[in-house]
């Protein structure tokens, strides 16, 4: 496919020189959390979201992004993350793998014949057109209970894209097999036995509506025997100069339906940044149901599973604001502290087998966050979206900026 | 135009070692799970079955009243998992998936029945490093108690010496890092086998010559789709029938004579996809080979599909009738539904024509299976006890003219069964 794409992409001579973008990203992390699972505080210091990223705009219309993630060897244990799962993970974020993002897109494939539409495909390893952008591209550093169910990443894709006017459609074929390990890769036989479909408009100059759709067959079990995924998001996204400040808002609603509806989990989120300098302040609330699912340790749950069975679910209500201040801009690299304070309500929905006071001590729980982030060539980008589904205007769009 | 050359030669050479890289999965695909039910065609069963019998069979009555009469709220410190009952005794085991009140599924709890049948925890036997006691049976002779383990350190097989049934004593014990999901005595050539489920990470029927029982020796291990692997086995007239998950049933010859296999070198006979009836899977699960002692056949085997399930609350699955007339061809011909529930294990009184089968938040059903069984078998449902509002039954058996069923939530209850 790759091939394809370069032969799309049309003759060499008409092409032009490479024009590469790099960019780079970490942040050193001292985490507590109050109370992790078996009810005592824990604290610690990773290293988190270690990611290099290389953006290659080749001969005219083609161009390769790589997204290097050292999650893998930073924090091969997951980061301590109150309400996260996702990847055999339970209130620790997963690793992501070492290759996260590495795509070839062929754009604007027709070139004047669509008139002003632009076509792109693009094929390679990343996230499927569904939900809104990789937390790891927002302000607010800690990841999201919803992660699993307002993105789906790491999968091989096939992804085209039309973009005309203010109006993207996007339709992506990939494996459902999500990733166990940093190592991993998708099951390429499984490439196709799952889909997505998303629609974006952007009404007004920094306002972003999407709506998407999708189908995630056997998601939690890759040898595929585990039960499909119905997807669904909608979200508004702005982001834009308020009295010469920059804002960033997000709200989002996610649904994941799994075996035919048996087991139902629904998420709300809203967040929100405001840039004033070289400081920054932001804050999020979500609401999200996650699976309590059979655990083998502490933070760590049954792969793959011996059936399709959970112990019960609970909501998830947190709270997380924090600051965060550019200390010290050299070279295109940045320093900035950061603070984070998260509070969130554990609920038991429904019923099962499942105790919150059991497994936590208590129904609530505290979290926060010191450290700095170095970042440079602007950190990562909005990743999720790729060829003409990225506005074009934006292609390098990073943190919250307009 | 260097430039451009390696430029075009990186990308190629990325997304060549990216397709090299991510390989592919090298896995059977299954046969077609979507048989619609049919009325089977007669076809002689295998063993040849004795010649058809003169009279049409008596059905079982229109309605079974299962009525409780002893047991229940028997274990509260851990959940409940299999059960098996011999003479005087009971035995269940506990299931540790979730810990209860900080217990793992470490223990084998031990009943004496009374002169009433009713059960009286007599004893526990612990074990060190099991967090699932996930099958127990005792052989046909009453002298050996079998147990598999998973979820703990300490995971396998486990035999011991019922000569003292209130007083099991440890003869011998396979340790099998991935755990055994369930184990399953079979009788094949004057020596004892048994028939294991070996957990994920390397699904396998795997068989152990257990004649010795102070002596386990390995005979065969048959390699099984990960598609969730093998959950359980059902041993009779020298076949295997394997329930395979998403593979589904998975037939082997393992002294029946049909194809040459044994216990040590098992030969595939068929195997077949029932329908996910709309749970998601076909989740093949469990199962028994009917033998009719009314009709002299040996016609209908009975899976259970172990659908998607919220522990302690709700269930899916169905039972499932294959027609194995022709063990070569099987063909799904009926099912049953309990609407809100999931079908769990099963037990028969095959000369009453009745499939008992635990329902997890059904409780127990009574189902008739007399006679020509196709299509939708819910007018078959003669009877069901639940054990209140916590009921989320594991196991079933009928012993001693008494029914006796393992209730995660609730532990072990005597059941009354009143036509």
């Amino acid at each position: 496919l790759g091939l394809a794409l370069v032969a799309a992409a049309g003759p060499i001579e008409s092409q032009e020189r490479v024009r590469a973008h790099v960019a780079a990203h970490a942040v050193a992390a001292l985490t507590r959390v109050d109370p992790g699972p078996g009810g005592a505080e824990l604290t610690e210091l990773r290293l988190v979201q270690p990611a290099l990223m290389v953006r290659l705009a080749g001969p005219a219309r083609l161009s390769l992004l790589a997204t290097l993630d050292l999650e893998g060897a930073t924090m091969a244990e997951g980061e301590l993350a109150l309400g996260a799962w996702g990847e055999g993970f339970v209130d620790r974020r997963h690793p992501h793998t070492y290759v996260h993002e590495l795509l070839l897109t062929a754009d604007d494939l027709l070139g004047r014949a669509d008139g002003v539409a632009r076509i792109s495909v693009s094929a390679g390893k990343g996230f499927a057109p569904f939900g809104t952008d990789d937390p790891m591209s927002r302000p607010v550093l800690r990841y999201p209970v919803n992660h699993h169910l307002a993105q789906v990443l790491e999968r091989a894709v096939v992804i085209a894209a039309v973009t005309q006017g203010p109006l993207t459609a996007e339709l992506g074929l990939f494996n459902g097999d999500e990733p166990e390990r940093p190592g991993h890769w998708p099951r390429l036989g499984r490439v196709g036995d799952s889909w997505s479909v998303r629609l974006t408009g952007r009404p007004l100059p920094g306002v972003e509506l999407q709506a998407s759709r999708a189908h995630v067959h056997s998601a939690e079990n890759r040898a595929g025997a585990g039960p499909d995924q119905g997807k669904w998001s909608l979200s508004a996204r702005w982001a834009g100069p308020v009295g010469g400040r920059q804002v960033y808002g997000l709200v989002e609603w996610a649904r994941t339906s799994e075996a035919d509806g048996f087991f139902v989990f629904p998420s709300l989120l809203a967040e929100g940044a405001w840039t004033a300098g070289r400081h920054r302040l932001h804050y999020r609330f979500e609401r999200t149901e996650r699976p309590e699912e059979e655990r083998v340790s502490r933070f760590r749950t049954l792969r793959p599973d011996l059936e399709n069975s959970i112990l019960g679910i609970t909501r998830w209500s947190i709270h997380t604001a924090g600051w965060s201040a550019v200390v010290l801009e050299r070279g295109g690299a940045t320093l900035a502290p950061l603070v984070e304070l998260s509070y969130g309500r554990i609920a038991e929905v429904g019923g099962g087998l499942f105790d919150v006071r059991q497994v936590y001590g208590r129904t609530n729980a505290w979290s926060w966050t010191l450290g700095f982030r170095l970042a440079y060539g602007g950190g990562p980008h909005r990743m999720g979206r790729y060829g003409s589904a990225l506005p074009v205007e934006m292609p390098h769009q990073h943190r919250g900026e307009p | 135009m260097s430039m451009r050359r390696s430029w075009w030669s990186g990308v190629v050479l990325v997304m060549v070692v990216l397709a090299a890289a991510c390989g592919g999965d090298g896995e059977p695909e299954p046969t077609d799970p979507s048989e619609p039910p049919q009325t089977p065609e007669p076809a002689p069963p295998s063993p040849p079955a004795p010649p058809a019998p003169p009279e049409p069979p008596a059905p079982p009555p229109d309605g079974l009243a299962l009525n409780i009469t002893g047991g229940g709220h028997n274990v509260t410190e851990r959940f409940t998992s299999d059960l098996w009952v011999h003479g005087r005794y009971a035995y269940t085991g506990t299931w540790g998936g979730f810990p209860r009140e900080g217990n793992p599924g470490n223990a084998l709890k031990i009943w004496a029945l009374d002169a009433s049948g009713a059960p009286n925890l007599a004893d526990s036997l612990i074990l060190p490093g099991v967090g699932t006691v996930s099958d127990v049976e005792v052989s046909a002779d009453g002298a050996v108690l079998m147990l598999s383990a998973e979820r703990g350190t300490r995971n396998g097989l486990y035999l011991y010496d019922l000569a003292n049934p209130a007083k099991p004593t440890l003869l011998d014990s396979v340790h099998v890092a991935e755990g055994l999901h369930t184990a399953t005595f079979g009788e094949i050539g004057g020596r004892r086998y048994a028939f294991t489920a070996r957990n994920p990470g390397s699904t396998a029927l795997t068989i152990f010559d257990v004649t010795d029982p102070s002596d386990i020796e390995a005979a065969a291990s048959v390699p099984i789709p990960p598609t969730y692997g093998i959950h359980d086995t059902y041993v009779r007239d020298g076949l295997a029938f394997v329930f395979a998950w998403d593979a589904g049933v998975i037939i082997y010859d393992v002294g029946n004579g049909i194809r040459g296999g044994s216990p040590e070198s098992p030969v595939e006979v068929s195997r077949l996809v029932t329908s996910d009836n709309g749970v998601g899977s076909p989740a093949v699960h469990n199962g028994w080979w009917f033998h009719n002692p009314v009709t002299n056949e040996a016609r209908y085997l009975f899976i259970g599909q172990e659908g998607p399930s919220q522990i302690g609350l709700s269930a899916s699955g169905d039972i499932h009738v294959v027609d194995v007339s022709d063990l070569a061809h099987p063909r799904e011909v009926a099912s049953f539904r309990l609407a809100g529930a999931g079908a769990h294990n099963f037990w028969m009184d095959e000369a009453a024509q009745v499939l008992y089968a635990a329902y997890y938040n059904g409780g127990v059903i009574a189902l008739d299976v007399s006679g020509t069984l196709s299509g939708d078998l819910s007018s078959r449902l003669i009877g069901q006890v639940r054990f209140g509002g916590d009921t989320f039954t594991w196991g079933v058996m009928l012993a001693n003219g008494w029914l006796y069923a393992s209730d995660m939530l609730s532990g072990l209850w005597q059941i009354e069964v009143e036509p």
